[in-house]
C-alpha cells in the first residue's frame, strides 16, 4: 500500500471507486447523430439501450480546455443552473430531463426528445409551404407555451431566453419549453438579478424595460418574449428585428437604439401615462431623443392575426406591471373562441403539412462521443474535437448565411441552440 | 419548485432515516474512538464549513446549503475513505453557485489552504484549482445533481413575520428579504402569524439565550443561532426543514424567559422586565393588529395565544418535540467541544474558557459555558430535559486538533486494513490505484 500516494492525494481511492462504478453514456445510449451546437456545447440524438429504446436528446456541455488538454476548471454557472432547475421540475410543457451523466470531465444532460421546434415550424411555413400558420396551430402552440410558462413562473423560475429556437414540439404536437440555461429562481434571491447576468434574452425578444436598462425585472420579461414569439408565428418573421448594439471593450451594455426603434415603430413611443415608471429607467433620456411614433399594432395585426390582436396588445403592455401574467393570458377570450387550442397542436394538419423531422448529421457525430474510457484517448479526442469544431464552425456560418437569405430550411435547434440563427440571434452573456 | 417542498428533490430523495445514517457511518464507527466522536465530527465539520464560508463572505443560506451538501455526500461515503477537507471546499464552491452567488475557484482554493493549513495543520490541500474543480465534479455526481435545498429560515420568516418591526441584523437579511408574499407555507393549514418579541425571533434565528445588554454582548460576543446550530448535527437529513423551524420556535418559546412567563400567566400579571438584563421589548407577544399600542397596553390587551398558534400548525407535535430533544442533545454534546484550536491533545482536558484573541476561539469557550447554563438551568419544560451525561464523559473536552488527529488515524487504519484484509487476499485497493494512476 502506497501511503505516500494517499498523503499527497487522499481522494485517489475514492475516485477509483466511483469511476469503476460509473455507467458511461455509451453504455446506456446509442448515438444516432448530431443535432446542433451552440456556445454551451453540442446536442446529439440518441437511443436508449434499455428495452424501451426511447429516443433522447443528449446535450454535452463543452469540456473545459487549457491549451489542448481537457481539464477541470469548474462547472459553469449556467450548467449548474440548468441542471439544478431541471432536477426539480416536471411539467408536460417543459422539456423533461431524464438524467445527468458526468464522465471524463464532461457533463451530459439527457432530455426527452422533441422532433420539432417553433423556429423550424416557422421556416417550414415560410420556405416550403409558403403560407401562414393556421389559426388552430398558432393558438395551440401559444396556449401550450403559456401553460408551460405558467408552471415555471409559479415555481418562481424566470426563463429569460424564450425564443422560437428554444421552444420545442414533440412529434405528437406537444409544446416543450427548453433551455433553462439562462433561467433562474427568483424566490428570495441573495443578489439582485441584474448582478448575475448583465444581458439576458436574445435582442429581438428582449422586453423594453431590459432595453432601457432596468435594474430590476421580473417574470414579465418572459411574457414580452411570448408576445414576440406569437407575433412571429403569425407573420413568419420576427416582429421586432433590430440590430444589436455590441458591448464595448469595457463590457458596458450599450443603448439598444435600433431595437427600441423597431418596437416603437409598431407599438408607438411609450408614454408616461401608460408606463409611469419609465422615467426612472437609466436609458430614459436616450429614449426621449428618439423620433416619436404612434401605435399601429392594430394595423399590423389586421392582415396577420385579426382575432388575436387584443391578446397581443396585452402581452405587449409597456408597463411590466400591466402586462398580462401567464395565468391571465391563458384565461384570455381568444383561447375560448373557435378554433379551440388542442393538446396535439398538429391535429388539424394533414400529414404533408406537419413539419419534417429534425435533421441530424451522421458524419461527425459518433466520433464526438468518447468511445473508450481513460486518459489515453484524451489526446486523440481533443484533436478530433478541434477538427470537427472547425468543420462545424464553417458549416454554421454558411448555415446562418443561408438562413438570412431565406433559402435554407430550419436551423433546427434542440434544447437551446443559442447560435441557431444569424449573428443577431445570439445573446451576449456576461459573467 | 421553490414553493413546493413536497415535489422537491429535497423531500423526495434526501430525507433519510436513522438506519440509513447508521449504515453510512458503518466503517467510520469501526475506526472512531467512540460513536460519540462522530457527533463531535459533525460539529467540527459544520464549523469548518461555516468558517470557510465566512472567509469567502458567503451568506448564511449559502453556508447552510454547503453543509447540507456535505451531509448528503457522507450519506454515501465514509470519512475514513475520503478527505473531508477538500469535500468541504467543494461544497462551499458548489453551494455558492447553486444559490446564485458564485465565488471564484481561486479564492476558494486560497482561503481553504490558508484555513486548513494554518489553523488545523492540514498540509495536503491542493494548490491547484483543477483539483478542487475535479472534486466539484464528483460531488455534483454524488449529489445526483439535486442542488436545490430548502432551509428552515423561510418557515421561520413565514411563521413569525418580519413585518411586526422585528429586524434581523444586516448579515442575515438576505434570508428574510424578497417576496415572501409569494411563498406560502407549504404544508397547508395554520392561520396568521406568530408575533414573537424582538429578542425571541432573534433567538430562534441566532440561538439562545440571546442577550442584548451591552456588557453581556461584550463578554458573549457572537450569538449562536438555533437554526444554524441544527446544521451541526444530521437533523437536516432526517427532518423536513419546516419541522426544524417549528422546533426552533418551540425551544425559543420555552427558553425565552419573558415569553415563557407570558404563556404561563396570560395577560393579568405579566411581569415588568424593564430592569432585567434581557429585552426591553418584553411585553406579551401580541397579534400584529395591536402593534400600534404601547408596550404597557399590550401587556393588558389580547395576549397572543401562543399555545393555540402552535397547536394550530398542522404538524406532528410529537415529531417537533423529538427534534427539540435532539437539538438539546446537540447542545449537551457541543458543551464538551472547544474550538480552541491551539490546545493540543495533552492540554485538551483543560477548557480554556477565556480563549485567545481569535474570534472562533473565544466563541468556542463562550459557547460551552453558555449552553451549559441553558441545559442546566432547569427551564426546560414539557418533559424535554435531556438525559444527563455520565460524569466521566462530561470531563473530556474535545478540540478540533484532537478531531483532526482522529480523522487522520481513522484514514490510515482504514487504508492499512484495506491493503491487508483479514481474508489474506490483499490489495484490491492497489489494483484500483494502479488503474487510476494509469488513467492519469
Amino acid at each position: 500500500m502506497d501511503h505516500n500516494l494517499l498523503v499527497s492525494d487522499p481522494m485517489r481511492l475514492y475516485r477509483a471507486k466511483r469511476d469503476s462504478a460509473r455507467k458511461r453514456v455509451t453504455d446506456k445510449y446509442t448515438i444516432l447523430g448530431f443535432i446542433s451546437s451552440g456556445t454551451y456545447g453540442r446536442v446529439y440524438k440518441a437511443q436508449s439501450k434499455d428495452v424501451d429504446g426511447r429516443i433522447h436528446a443528449i446535450k454535452k456541455f463543452k469540456p473545459d480546455k487549457e491549451g489542448d488538454v481537457v481539464t477541470y476548471t469548474g462547472i459553469s454557472q449556467s450548467a449548474i443552473r440548468e441542471i439544478a432547475l431541471n432536477r426539480e421540475i416536471t411539467h408536460e410543457n417543459v422539456v423533461a430531463l431524464k438524467e445527468v451523466i458526468l464522465e471524463d470531465k464532461s457533463i451530459y444532460m439527457v432530455f426527452e426528445y422533441a422532433e420539432h421546434d417553433f423556429l423550424q415550424v416557422i421556416h417550414h411555413h415560410s420556405q416550403t409551404l409558403r403560407q401562414s400558420i393556421s389559426v388552430a396551430v398558432l393558438k395551440s402552440l401559444t396556449y401550450q407555451l403559456l401553460n408551460g410558462l405558467l408552471y415555471l413562473h409559479d415555481a418562481h423560475i424566470i426563463h429569460r431566453d424564450l425564443k422560437p429556437a428554444n421552444i420545442l414540439i414533440t412529434s405528437s404536437g406537444v409544446v416543450k419549453i427548453g433551455d433553462l440555461g439562462l433561467a433562474r429562481l427568483t424566490h428570495q434571491p441573495l443578489m439582485p438579478l441584474v448582478a448575475g447576468d448583465k444581458v439576458v434574452v436574445t435582442i429581438w425578444y428582449r422586453a423594453p424595460e431590459l432595453l432601457l436598462g432596468a435594474k430590476h425585472y421580473n417574470k414579465a420579461v418572459d411574457i414580452w418574449a411570448v408576445g414576440c414569439v406569437m407575433a412571429e408565428l403569425a407573420s413568419l418573421r420576427p416582429i421586432f428585428k433590430g440590430e444589436e448594439a455590441k458591448l464595448d471593450s469595457k463590457k458596458n451594455v450599450p443603448f439598444q437604439k435600433d431595437q427600441l426603434l423597431k418596437i416603437f415603430e409598431i407599438l408607438g413611443t411609450p408614454s408616461e401615462r401608460e408606463w409611469p415608471k419609465v422615467k426612472d429607467l437609466p436609458e430614459y433620456d436616450g429614449m426621449k431623443r428618439l423620433d416619436h411614433y404612434s401605435n399601429r399594432l392594430q394595423e399590423w395585426c389586421q392582415s396577420r392575426m385579426p382575432n388575436g390582436a387584443q391578446l397581443l396588445k396585452e402581452l405587449f403592455a409597456y408597463d411590466p406591471d400591466k402586462r398580462l401574467t401567464a395565468g391571465e393570458a391563458l384565461q384570455h377570450r381568444w383561447f375560448r373562441e373557435e378554433p379551440l387550442p388542442t393538446r396535439n397542436a398538429f391535429v388539424s394538419l394533414s400529414a404533408e403539412r406537419v413539419p419534417p423531422h429534425r435533421r441530424i448529421t451522421q458524419d461527425d457525430a459518433p466520433s464526438m462521443m468518447p468511445l473508450g474510457a481513460g486518459g489515453s484517448h484524451v489526446q486523440g479526442q481533443v484533436s478530433q474535437m478541434q477538427a470537427t469544431a472547425q468543420a462545424h464552425l464553417s458549416q454554421q456560418l454558411s448555415h446562418s448565411h443561408s438562413n438570412q437569405s431565406g433559402k435554407a430550411g430550419s436551423a433546427a435547434s434542440f434544447a437551446s441552440v443559442s447560435g441557431g440563427g444569424g449573428p443577431s440571434r445570439k445573446k451576449a452573456r456576461l459573467g | 419548485m421553490a414553493t413546493n417542498f413536497w415535489s422537491s428533490s429535497h423531500y423526495k430523495r434526501w430525507i433519510v432515516d436513522r438506519a440509513t445514517l447508521h449504515q453510512a457511518r458503518y466503517y467510520d464507527l469501526q475506526y472512531a474512538d467512540s460513536p460519540e466522536h462522530l457527533g463531535f465530527l459533525n460539529i467540527f465539520f459544520a464549523n469548518l464549513i461555516s468558517k470557510l464560508g465566512k472567509k469567502l463572505q458567503l451568506r448564511q443560506r449559502v453556508i447552510a446549503t454547503a453543509t447540507v451538501f456535505f451531509r448528503r455526500f457522507y450519506v454515501k461515503n465514509s470519512y475514513c475513505e475520503t478527505d473531508p477537507f477538500i469535500v468541504i471546499a467543494a461544497c462551499c464552491y458548489v453551494a455558492a453557485k447553486a444559490e446564485e452567488a458564485p465565488v471564484a475557484i481561486r479564492s476558494v482554493v486560497t482561503e481553504a489552504r490558508t484555513l486548513f493549513g494554518d489553523e488545523y495543520g492540514i498540509k495536503t490541500f491542493p494548490s491547484d484549482n483543477s483539483k478542487l474543480a475535479e472534486m466539484e465534479f464528483y460531488l455534483v455526481d454524488e449529489l445526483e445533481c439535486d442542488l436545490t435545498v430548502f432551509h428552515p429560515y423561510r418557515t421561520l420568516v413565514t411563521l413569525c413575520g418580519k413585518e411586526g418591526g422585528v429586524s434581523l441584523p444586516q448579515a442575515e437579511a438576505g434570508e428574510a428579504d424578497a417576496d415572501d408574499s409569494d411563498g406560502p407555507r407549504y404544508w397547508g393549514t395554520g392561520e396568521g402569524k406568530l408575533e414573537l418579541q424582538e429578542g425571541a425571533l432573534q433567538m430562534a434565528w441566532y440561538g439562545l439565550p440571546y442577550c442584548p445588554s451591552p456588557q453581556a454582548q461584550d463578554a458573549q460576543a457572537p450569538v449562536r443561532f438555533i437554526i444554524n446550530d441544527t446544521y451541526r448535527s444530521e437533523l437536516c437529513l432526517l427532518y423536513s426543514p419546516h419541522l426544524i423551524a417549528i422546533a426552533a420556535i418551540y425551544l425559543t418559546l420555552v427558553f425565552h424567559a419573558p415569553t415563557r412567563a407570558s404563556i404561563q400567566q396570560p395577560a393579568s400579571s405579566a411581569p415588568s422586565h424593564s430592569g432585567s438584563s434581557h429585552h426591553s421589548h418584553s411585553g406579551s407577544p401580541t397579534r400584529r393588529s395591536s402593534r400600534s399600542t404601547t408596550h404597557s397596553q399590550k401587556k393588558q390587551q389580547q395576549p397572543q395565544d401562543v399555545i393555540g398558534f402552535m397547536a394550530g400548525l398542522n404538524v406532528s407535535m410529537t415529531l417537533v418535540a423529538t427534534i427539540a430533544q435532539e437539538i438539546i442533545s446537540l447542545y449537551a454534546l457541543w458543551d464538551r467541544y472547544s474550538e480552541d484550536v491551539h490546545a493540543d491533545s495533552a492540554r485538551s482536558s483543560f477548557l480554556h474558557k477565556s480563549g485567545s484573541a481569535s474570534g472562533g476561539t473565544r466563541r468556542g469557550g463562550v459557547k460551552a459555558g453558555r449552553s451549559a447554563s441553558v441545559v442546566s438551568s432547569g427551564t426546560i419544560t414539557s418533559g424535554n430535559t435531556p438525559s444527563t451525561q455520565d460524569d466521566s464523559a462530561q470531563n473530556e473536552i474535545v478540540t478540533p486538533m484532537s478531531l483532526v488527529q482522529l480523522l487522520l488515524r481513522m484514514r490510515e487504519q482504514r487504508m492499512t486494513d484495506l491493503a491487508h484484509p483479514p481474508s489474506g487476499r490483499p490489495v484490491a485497493v492497489n489494483k484500483m490505484l494502479e488503474r487510476t494512476q494509469a488513467a492519469g
